[in-house]
C-alpha cells in the first residue's frame, strides 16, 4: 500500500523539476505555467516576483495512476530565492534555492484517502549562453510516509543565437535520478523548447518524448 | 519688429538645443542571454516618462532606449534599474542617433 501511494506522490513531485526554467524571470513579473506529463500528471502554477531576488507562488497538481484508479491532488505554496548570479559578457550563471509546503489528498478506487503534508527544499544552478544551456537541480521531499531526493540535469544547445524579438529554439536533453527505490535507473527525455518575447509578455512552449515513450509538454507565460 | 526678432531667435535657439540633444541612450549589459528574462528590462525602462521605445540586442549585449524631446534619464537611475532587473551595466552612452537607426544597425 505504501508503495502504491508513494509512486503517484513521487510522480507528482517529479512534475516540478521537469520545468527547469529559471524560477524567477524578472522583477515585478508574473509567471503562469501549465504542464502535461504523459498520462500521469497535470499541473498549473503561478509565481509573482516582487524582486529579481525572490518569487512567491502557488500551484495545483493532479496525478493519475494505475489507469485512473489512483488520483492525488496537491495544493502548495512555494518561495524561490536567487542566491547568486554571475553576469558575464555573453553568459549568465545562477544559483537558486527554494522551499515549499503542500497538502496532498489521495483517492483510491473511488475512496478518499488520507491527507499528507509535504515539505520540499531544493537548490538549482544553471549556466547559459546564447547557444549553450546547462542546469542541475537537486530537491528533497519529505512527508510523514516518504522522503526522497530527485536530481535533474539538463544540457542543450541552440541551433542559432536567438534575437530578442525572434523565436528562440533549443534542443534539450534531460536526465533524472530518484532515490527511494521508486524509479530504477535514469529517466531521460529529449525536448524541443521554443520561446519568444512579445510586447504583452513572453511565451514558452516545450515538448518531447521521454525514454518511456510518453509525451512531456509544458507552456509558460511571463507578463 | 523687435518682437518678431525675439521670437525668431528663441525659435532658432530651441531648434539648435533640440538638434544637439541626445535622441537615444545605449547601454552595454552583461548577462543578457535570454529573451524570456530580458523582457523585464524593457518593461522597467518603458515606465520612464522619457522613454520613447526600447531595443534589445542579445548578441551584442546591448540595450537602447529612445528619448522623448527634451527628456532624459540619469545614468545612476538607469544603472539602478538594470541592476535591480538582475543585470550588470558596463557602460552608458548617449547619442543623437534615432532608436530606429540603432535597431537597424544591429539587425541582420
Amino acid at each position: 500500500m505504501l508503495k502504491r501511494l508513494t509512486l503517484p506522490c513521487l510522480a507528482v513531485l517529479l512534475a516540478a523539476p521537469a520545468v527547469s526554467a529559471k524560477p524567477i524571470a524578472f522583477a515585478d513579473g508574473t509567471t503562469a505555467m501549465l504542464e502535461y506529463g504523459g498520462d500521469t500528471m497535470q499541473e498549473a502554477q503561478v509565481f509573482y516576483a516582487p524582486s529579481v531576488r525572490y518569487s512567491l507562488g502557488a500551484g495545483q497538481l493532479r496525478l493519475d495512476a494505475e489507469e485512473g484508479a489512483f488520483t492525488r491532488n496537491i495544493s502548495y505554496v512555494r518561495t524561490n530565492v536567487l542566491l547568486k548570479r554571475w553576469n558575464l559578457p555573453r553568459a549568465q550563471g545562477n544559483v537558486f534555492a527554494f522551499s515549499g509546503l503542500g497538502r496532498a489528498q489521495s483517492r483510491q478506487s473511488g475512496s478518499d484517502g488520507g491527507i499528507d503534508t509535504v515539505g520540499q527544499v531544493g537548490v538549482q544552478a544553471d549556466y547559459e549562453t546564447l547557444r549553450i544551456y546547462t542546469s542541475g537541480k537537486v530537491e528533497w521531499h519529505h512527508a510523514e510516509s516518504f522522503t526522497h531526493r530527485i536530481s535533474t540535469v539538463q544540457a542543450g544547445f541552440a541551433p542559432y543565437p536567438h534575437r530578442y524579438d525572434g523565436i528562440a529554439t533549443w534542443l534539450i536533453a534531460q536526465g533524472r535520478q530518484t532515490t527511494g527505490g521508486v524509479y530504477d535507473g535514469i529517466e531521460g527525455a529529449l525536448l524541443l523548447r521554443l520561446f519568444a518575447a512579445r510586447r504583452w509578455g513572453s511565451v514558452w512552449v516545450e515538448a518531447g518524448p521521454t525514454t518511456d515513450g510518453k509525451l512531456q509538454a509544458m507552456t509558460m507565460f511571463n507578463f | 519688429m523687435l518682437k518678431i526678432l525675439t521670437a525668431a531667435l528663441l525659435t532658432l535657439a530651441t531648434t539648435l538645443a533640440v538638434a544637439g540633444a541626445p535622441q537615444s541612450i545605449t547601454m552595454k549589459v552583461d548577462g543578457l542571454v535570454c529573451a524570456f528574462c530580458a523582457q523585464g528590462i524593457e518593461k522597467k525602462l518603458k515606465e520612464f516618462p522619457a522613454t520613447d521605445g526600447v531595443f534589445v540586442n542579445l548578441e551584442h549585449g546591448l540595450v537602447a532606449m529612445g528619448l522623448k524631446a527634451g527628456l532624459d534619464v540619469p545614468d545612476a537611475t538607469l544603472t539602478s534599474t538594470l541592476t535591480e532587473a538582475g543585470y550588470t551595466v558596463k557602460g552608458i552612452s548617449r547619442s543623437e542617433q534615432l532608436l530606429a537607426d540603432i535597431a537597424k544597425a544591429h539587425s541582420p
